[in-house]
């Protein structure tokens, strides 16, 4: 990870590094760690397009599943990403 | 104290719509409520409006309420989208021609039409259908906006209105009754009582023992999706309504039962039986597997042993009048209730009443 | 098959898994349920395979919990949502689903330990990407270790606005500026009762330290009139307010650059659960607000039913395990299994240590208190519910046009009818309608609770399912 990545990096262990897609994009992050954690760090706030359905898309408000904001469709499933962990090869969608 | 020709206890659809009927006639009416006008089953029903799914006796009340809900449009997002119903099975099959065929006759602009057509017209639909019936007049309302479009037509017509006042109780005086809650009191030449699942505890403060019965609904409604369903779905039993709003959002009733009673004023949801009804729309539309619900409610559905209407004068007492207990009383209350206004008016009503003085015969289960 | 469960606990923050412990300990049957993958509720939320590799009192803390919770008897339940609770004749029903599918649970007594839900009152902009809640950037920096921006705002009110600007600081990023909602002086006021913790004085009093080495830009007695930026945040526009905290008007405003900003307004109890069985609630700003009543030994209203910890009344993390205990010594004494004066004797130095422990608590959740003023100021087209996008403008409109109830409002609006439930909203919403109808924030109400408490995809909700096993065969009259 660049200097830029939020992630703290000083004293901080984490799992293995591990990639997945969001949006057909190769997104790094490391296995564990919650996928809107990951997409944060990876620079997503919000989808580009118009969303049609549900609240606006942001990818993290409350990071505990209560606001709705920060759902995405995992593998075909929708869920909120907060409380999705990382593993390698999720198929991430922010839109349907 | 101001003198009411006609106190309406109860401001659904069918008090409303009979005050708004009663005051074009030169009455002076007030509408109370216990709680916000068009807050209790008007206001949180399906939205379904479907001549598919009423009684056959009904129909042609159905066909002129459903005409008022056509007329007030996009004040209560009113959509005509066409309605089918379904049979996914033989038995269902034979339920669904029977039934069909009768309110056919009975004047309701149905036609039998086949899977293939079904599919036709909703691809998502699932692949068991096995005979379908179709109605091009059969759409949906936003339940949820009757409140504001009621209080409007009540405040354009000038008539008084009493929301969050309870009524606790009503007494006959000389020419009259006096109506009161719990900070004041209204005296009024007439009444109507129109208050829905309260209807038997109000005509029991006038000494009317009534043998109503109160159902608890089920409406489950799912966060908004994709457009994939565009017509109102119904099941051959009644007992699936399904159908998805302009906004994406799919709303699933049918009459399953949750628990609870107007005294306590609150229904709740019965997991148990939200689940059979969330499977029976699950069945059939597929897409809704991973649509995720986010909030299902009850409302109350009062009836009495023969499952028609209470419209008429409430027994032994003169001046004293009663609607309540119409099955598909949101499509047909439009109609009903300013029937219910002409008699009140002393007119004839243009369709027959129900006389409430027949169930005073009959037991209730309770 | 097996004996009816004597109790389910419903989160396994530090409140639930002390009860559970207790329970189990006390030789009841115990279940635990979360949807999260572990103990430690927010407070001490973890990630698994993050760890900072310095030992904090926090992760300790949390540490101890989920060991206890491992070395005793009970059955815990994580990666399980609950949708729906049910009261029965003599037990209760906990319709949850998990990975696989629905599950649900059934025990003779029901204890609920759903924590706190954060506050939020709408400002300008606050839809835009980039802001999150502060309760979410704790968790963000605690459990994922991981910054909100390199450039943050920490704006809002209450105990976590310092200690979210010091974790930023301490994990190497900048904060912009604090900006809180109380003048300087506010934290003071309750001095005796914050000084019966020491301790977490002493953390206050570190983290303050931080910040002003840091020389991070401490604003007081303030509020962001906007958030600004083009789609994400860029740069927060920030105003006085006055001493009775109205934004003052023509008044000097400060733009301050920044890529996040964490905002947030203290916590209340979270009561979707109670609510949802018709216990009977009230509302107490001293509690953070709306919370189910409960008497000195955590039973509410509806018998078998117990409360503790945040859900409780708004008390914190010290106070959470003791009132925890007491729950279950609760349980046992109404599951008749221990005598009156039995259950008295043990709950006594329990109840002492947790009111003892709360004092601290409820003084920081007094000092959260307060925001008419910015509500009084939300702009006509800010958004106060977000999943609906229903801006006070339209809130308003209803309000004069007759909807005078949360109900109202949300059937004329569509305010709180969203997939989070009103949970963002409701309190926000309330506040705008008590102040434009003139009534209090407690006369206007609490919603109706109504299932599922979460979201939930109709296939986990139905499972597998055979069409002519449902009971259809009734059909409604001709």
């Amino acid at each position: 990870m660049t200097s830029a990545d939020l992630r703290i990096a000083e004293g901080v262990e984490r799992g293995p590094r591990v990639s997945f897609r969001c949006d057909g994009r190769e997104v790094e992050a490391h296995e564990g760690e919650s996928l809107a954690a990951a997409l944060w760090a990876s620079g997503l706030r919000a989808d580009a397009g118009e969303r049609t359905e549900g609240p606006p898309f942001r990818v993290l408000f409350c990071a505990m599943g209560v606001c709705q904001q920060c759902v995405v469709l995992v593998d075909g499933v929708r869920v909120e990403a907060c409380r999705v962990p990382v593993r390698a090869g999720l198929d991430v969608r922010t839109q349907s | 104290m101001t003198r009411y020709d006609l106190a309406v206890i109860g401001g659904g659809i069918m008090g409303v719509t009979a005050a708004l009927r009663a005051a074009a006639g030169g009455m002076r009416v007030v509408v109370l409520d216990r709680g916000g006008v068009g807050g209790e089953a008007t206001g949180v029903n399906a939205g379904t409006l479907s001549l598919q799914i009423k009684r056959v006796a009904l129909m042609p009340y159905a066909l002129r309420g459903h005409e008022w809900w056509r007329i007030a449009g996009e004040a209560v997002g009113f959509h005509r989208t066409g309605g089918y119903t379904l049979a996914f099975n033989a038995r269902e099959q034979a339920l669904l021609e029977d039934r069909m065929r009768l309110k056919m006759e009975a004047g309701a602009p149905i036609t039998f039409v086949s899977p293939a057509q079904v599919h036709a017209a909703e691809p998502a639909l699932c692949d068991r259908i096995v005979a379908a019936s179709y109605c091009a007049e059969d759409g949906h309302a936003d339940s949820t906006r009757s409140g504001v479009y009621l209080r409007k037509l009540l405040r354009d017509a000038a008539i008084d209105v009493r929301e969050h006042a309870p009524v606790v109780g009503v007494d006959s005086r000389d020419s009259g009754f006096s109506v009161r809650s719990a900070t004041s009191s209204i005296d009024s030449t007439n009444i109507l009582i129109a208050s829905g699942a309260w209807t038997k505890s109000i005509a029991a403060m006038l000494g009317v023992v009534l043998p109503i019965e109160v159902r608890v609904n089920t409406v489950t409604v799912t966060e908004k999706g994709p457009m994939q369903l565009h017509s109102a779905i119904g099941h051959a039993t009644g007992l699936l309504t399904l159908k998805q709003k302009d906004n994406g959002t799919f709303l699933i009733g049918g009459g399953w039962q949750g628990r609870g009673s107007p005294e306590t004023g609150r229904g709740e949801v019965v997991a148990a039986t939200m689940l059979q009804n969330l499977r029976l729309a699950r069945f059939a539309l597929p897409a809704l597997a991973g649509v995720r619900a986010v909030r299902a409610w009850t409302g109350f559905d009062s009836f009495v042993p023969d499952n028609y209407p209470l419209a008429g004068v409430l027994p032994g007492v003169p001046g004293a009048f009663v609607l309540a207990c119409v099955r598909g009383g949101y499509t047909i209350g439009p109609c009903i209730g300013p029937l219910m206004a002409d008699l009140i008016l002393g007119r004839s009503p243009e369709l027959p009443l129900f006389d409430p003085a027949r169930v005073l015969k009959m037991p209730a289960h309770a | 098959m097996s004996a009816m469960i004597d109790v389910i606990i419903l989160g396994a923050g530090p409140a639930g898994a002390a009860a559970a412990v207790e329970a189990a300990r006390r030789g009841l049957k115990v279940l635990l349920v979360d949807e999260a993958v572990a103990a430690g509720g927010q407070v001490y939320r973890i990630a698994p395979g993050i760890r900072a590799r310095d030992a904090t009192p926090e992760r300790e803390a949390g540490d101890a919990i989920r060991a206890s919770l491992a070395a005793s008897r009970v059955d815990a339940r994580f990666g399980h949502r609950v949708w729906q609770v049910e009261r029965n004749a003599a037990s209760f029903a906990v319709h949850t689903v998990n990975a696989t599918g629905p599950v649900t649970l059934t025990a003779r007594a029901l204890i609920v330990a759903g924590g706190a839900v954060e506050r939020h009152i709408p400002i300008d902009g606050w839809d835009r990407p980039g802001v999150m809640g502060l309760a979410g950037a704790t968790v963000l920096l605690k459990a994922q270790c991981m910054l909100p921006g390199r450039d943050v705002v920490v704006a809002g009110a209450g105990p976590l606005l310092l200690a979210v600007a010091a974790g930023i600081v301490h994990g190497g990023g900048r904060v912009a500026a604090v900006v809180d909602l109380q003048p300087r002086s506010r934290w003071l006021r309750d001095w005796r009762s914050l000084a019966s913790r020491p301790d977490l004085l002493a953390r206050g009093a570190r983290w303050m330290a931080t910040l002003l080495a840091s020389r991070t830009p401490m604003l007081h007695g303030s509020a962001l009139r906007r958030i600004e930026g083009d789609p994400v945040v860029s740069a927060v526009v920030v105003t006085r307010l006055d001493a009775v905290g109205a934004v003052v008007a023509d008044g000097v405003e400060r733009t301050i650059a920044c890529d996040a900003v964490c905002l947030g307004f203290g916590l209340h109890p979270a009561t979707d659960i109670t609510r949802l069985l018709g216990a009977a609630h009230a509302f107490d700003a001293a509690h953070g607000g709306w919370h189910v009543v409960t008497d000195e030994h955590q039973s509410t209203s509806i018998a078998g039913l117990f409360v503790c910890g945040d859900a409780a009344g708004i008390a914190g993390a010290a106070a959470a395990p003791w009132s925890g205990r007491v729950a279950a010594v609760a349980v046992d004494r109404h599951l008749g299994r221990v005598s009156a004066a039995e259950a008295l004797s043990a709950v006594t130095p329990m109840v002492a240590k947790r009111d003892r422990a709360a004092r601290f608590g409820r003084a920081m959740t007094q000092v959260a208190e307060g925001g008419d003023g910015i509500v009084l100021a939300i702009a006509p087209e800010t958004p106060v519910c977000l999943c609906e996008q229903v801006s006070r403008a339209t809130i308003d409109a209803a309000v004069d046009a007759g909807a005078t109830t949360l109900s109202e409002v949300k059937s004329a609006t569509r305010c709180g009818m969203g997939p989070c439930g009103g949970r963002l909203c409701e309190d926000a919403a309330a506040r705008l309608i008590g102040l434009r109808t003139g009534t209090t924030r407690a006369a206007v109400g609490m919603a109706t609770g109504r299932p599922p408490l979460r979201p939930v995809a109709l296939d986990h909700l139905a499972g597998e399912f055979d069409y002519d096993a449902l009971p259809i065969a009734q059909p409604s009259p001709l």
